[in-house]
């Protein structure tokens, strides 16, 4: 734990939330004085005072709606563990692993470009997101350096901050599209209908606005610059500190920066939120940068070679970037312990997929997540049910067999793809149906299958174990496997029938 | 004021002192003993969730690989210790000897190719994996809780404290993968 970082971004929380409410307040007083001054001694006060409610409402807004706005502008869709449980698990190791104090809500971004973001303002309330794309590309280790570097920023409060100053921003920006089109309104009305027009209150409508769009911008620039551009190397070295793992979000970041995709749901007052900044993909550094270089992040996690520890990190951060100035607070250092670097999980399954590969695999997880049904034809066309889709049966397009659909959630689909596979994971499980006896595909291919009428069941086709989910109203007495084209019979309860490879 | 007063009253500031240091140091033993159990509990919580694991992930393989009998057996058997085991040792060391069997189980199967077409088997290895790494996880957070204990319990003075409420040292979990340590034993 960082706790002199910790210290800081509440610091600087608190310093924000003053310094944009000065502003305003002094900016009321101004409009104030200018519009009534000349009548109502007090006009500079009601300004100020009208001023003083905007903030607070920002304010409100910032603290208490802000996630789920931010979460909202970015497309991202809830997740539990059945419909992702590998990115659910990941969360859980870390959440273990980092001792945090309640489980972040998990979300699935609707992209296919390869990024992820963290929301919250303190670890008991807060949001992990990974694009679709991401999950598209990363093996498991990836993918939990991914989600620990984003847990370091909920640990170390670098959320807070953000929240905050991007919600402020992003209100001001509203307040003066809203001056914007109102002047715009008032001067089409004031031109077509008459000339008495009052005059000044048009001026500072526009006068207003303008400031207003001339400083976003500005203020948007000073944001950045005020957070503060260590943060991703902290959360790194957290990252690389609770995985044990260096090299896997050093090879997440690769892929990352790599991707030519393009974050669609990215906006300018997102941008610091993501691990890789979304919108401009410069591989130098920048003085306008809210990322450091992504080669540089990457180069200090490969230079990682005594262990694990901040103190490991440190040093390679010194060797790589070649600052003197101490990434982190000696302070914080105290009683870092020595870490050693586990082994590599088993790699992903993503490994080498082309362009349209991963970026089909993140459809298709997105459609998972939009609970969509997956049912697989006999003749190798894989059917994508959206949840509007009412029938109960539908028929292949190609060869028109009719399937039963199986709608996700209770039961698990059946035969699913490979990226989704571990959707099925609770679910799924159902030893008592697989076969009875134990003499698997190599021994002549004898598989007995008994059709229980009225009842779901779950079969696993012997020859090349793609799982099937048997409907109630499973009318036909033969399956022919769409992995391997064994020929599957059923026999109605007691019946035995044999079956031959087709 | 007469010398005696004096000695009474800085006699009663150190007893008064000492009784607050007392009852400081019992109740921030106290603590620490309940972050124990609670780190503790987190790894009973995954030990548990591994041990159910491993029926269904043997039922779920043992129709593709019915002939590697030994290496059911030895899971089967191990993960039966491991459920008994009642002292820390014992649980330590059955649990180390269920991580080296299962590790074994896993590269075994990795030689069935069929297996990996299997939906179920690749969702019940996600699960393991993921439960491994939580026990792992969660071992060391109860590592670090039985360090801080244990130097309150050993360091001078709150070892006085201590040993006023018979508080004892907190054993350490490990979990040595004999498997891994061992050379392995090459025959031509």
């Amino acid at each position: 734990m960082f706790w002199s970082i910790i210290a800081a971004n509440k610091r600087k929380t608190v310093l924000l939330i003053a310094a944009m409410g000065l502003f305003l307040v002094l900016l009321g007083a101004a409009i104030g004085v200018f519009v009534a001054g000349d009548y109502h001694p007090y006009a500079g006060f009601a300004g100020a005072g009208i001023a003083a409610l905007v903030w607070a409402v920002m304010l409100l807004a910032s603290l208490y709606a802000s996630d789920s706005v931010l979460l909202s502008i970015s497309n991202a869709h809830q997740v539990d563990r059945d419909t992702y449980p590998q990115l659910y698990n990941l969360v859980e190791e870390m959440v273990i692993a980092g001792s945090l104090p309640a489980m972040p809500k998990v979300y699935v971004v609707d992209d296919p470009a390869p990024n992820a973001f963290a929301m919250g303002k303190s670890p008991k309330d807060s949001h992990i997101c990974v694009t679709a794309g991401l999950l598209a590309v990363c093996g498991r280790d990836e993918l939990q350096g991914v989600v620990a570097h984003e847990l370091g920023h909920i640990m170390n409060r670098d959320l807070l901050y953000m929240t905050v100053a991007a919600t402020m921003l992003g209100s001001m920006l509203l307040i003066s599209d809203v001056f914007l089109r109102s002047f715009r309104y008032s001067t089409m009305r004031y031109t077509s209908r008459s000339r008495r027009s009052s005059g000044k209150g048009a001026v500072v409508i526009l006068i207003v606005s303008l400031v207003l769009a001339i400083l976003a911008p500005i203020l948007a620039r000073i944001l950045y610059f005020s957070i503060s551009r260590k943060r991703e190397y902290l959360a790194d070295a957290t990252s690389a500190r609770l995985t044990r793992y260096p090299e896997g979000l050093a090879s997440a970041l690769e892929k990352i920066g790599g991707s030519t995709e393009k974050l669609v749901a990215a906006r300018s007052v997102t941008a610091p939120f993501y691990i890789v900044n979304p919108t401009k993909q410069s591989l130098h550094d920048s003085v306008f940068a809210t990322h450091p270089p992504l080669s540089a992040r990457i180069k200090v996690l490969r230079s990682m070679a005594g262990g694990a520890g901040y103190l490991d990190y440190m040093k390679a951060y010194i060797q790589v970037t070649r600052k003197r100035q101490a990434l982190i607070p000696a302070a914080d250092l105290k009683g870092a312990g020595k870490v050693e670097i586990r082994a590599a999980n088993a790699a992903g399954p993503a490994a080498g997929l082309t362009a349209a590969e991963s970026r089909r695999r993140a459809g298709d997880i997105m459609r998972a997540v939009n609970k969509f049904a997956f049912v697989t034809c006999q003749c190798g066309l894989e059917i994508k049910l959206p949840p509007e889709y009412a029938g109960d049966t539908v028929s292949c397009p190609r060869c028109k067999r009719v399937h039963s659909v199986i709608r996700p959630g209770a039961k698990a689909t059946g035969a699913v793809l490979s990226a989704s596979a571990a959707m099925n994971a609770s679910a799924a499980v159902r030893p008592e149906s697989v076969a009875q006896d134990y003499s698997g595909p190599g021994h002549a291919g004898v598989q007995q299958e008994k059709l229980n009428p009225g009842k779901w069941q779950t079969i696993t086709c012997h020859a090349c174990g793609r799982p099937y989910e048997i409907s109630p109203s499973f009318g036909s007495r033969k399956l022919v496997c769409s992995g391997c084209g064994s020929l599957i019979l059923f026999s109605p309860a007691s019946e035995a029938v044999h079956h031959k490879r087709g | 004021m007469a010398a005696g007063t004096v000695v009474i009253i800085v006699l009663a500031g150190i007893i008064v002192f000492g009784l607050l240091y007392v009852v400081a140091t019992y109740n921030s033993l106290v603590g620490l003993r309940n972050q124990l159990k609670n780190a503790w509990s987190q790894i009973e919580v995954q030990l548990k969730r591994r041990h159910d694991l491993i029926p269904n992930l043997v039922e779920t393989t043992r129709g593709y690989a019915a002939h590697e009998r030994q290496t059911f057996d030895a899971v089967t058997s191990a993960r039966a210790r491991a459920a008994g085991a009642k002292s820390m040792s014992e649980i330590s060391s059955a649990e180390s000897e269920l991580t080296g069997v299962l590790s074994r189980f896993m590269a075994v199967m990795e030689n069935y190719p069929e297996l990996k077409a299997n939906q179920n088997f690749l969702a019940l290895q996600e699960e393991l994996t993921s439960t491994e790494n939580k026990i792992a996880f969660a071992r060391q957070a109860y590592n670090d809780q039985v360090l801080f204990l244990n130097n309150k319990i050993q360091m001078f003075p709150s070892n006085v404290v201590a040993g006023m409420f018979n508080f004892r040292p907190a054993e350490y979990f490990e979990l040595e993968d004999k498997a891994q340590a061992a050379v392995p034993k090459v025959s031509f």
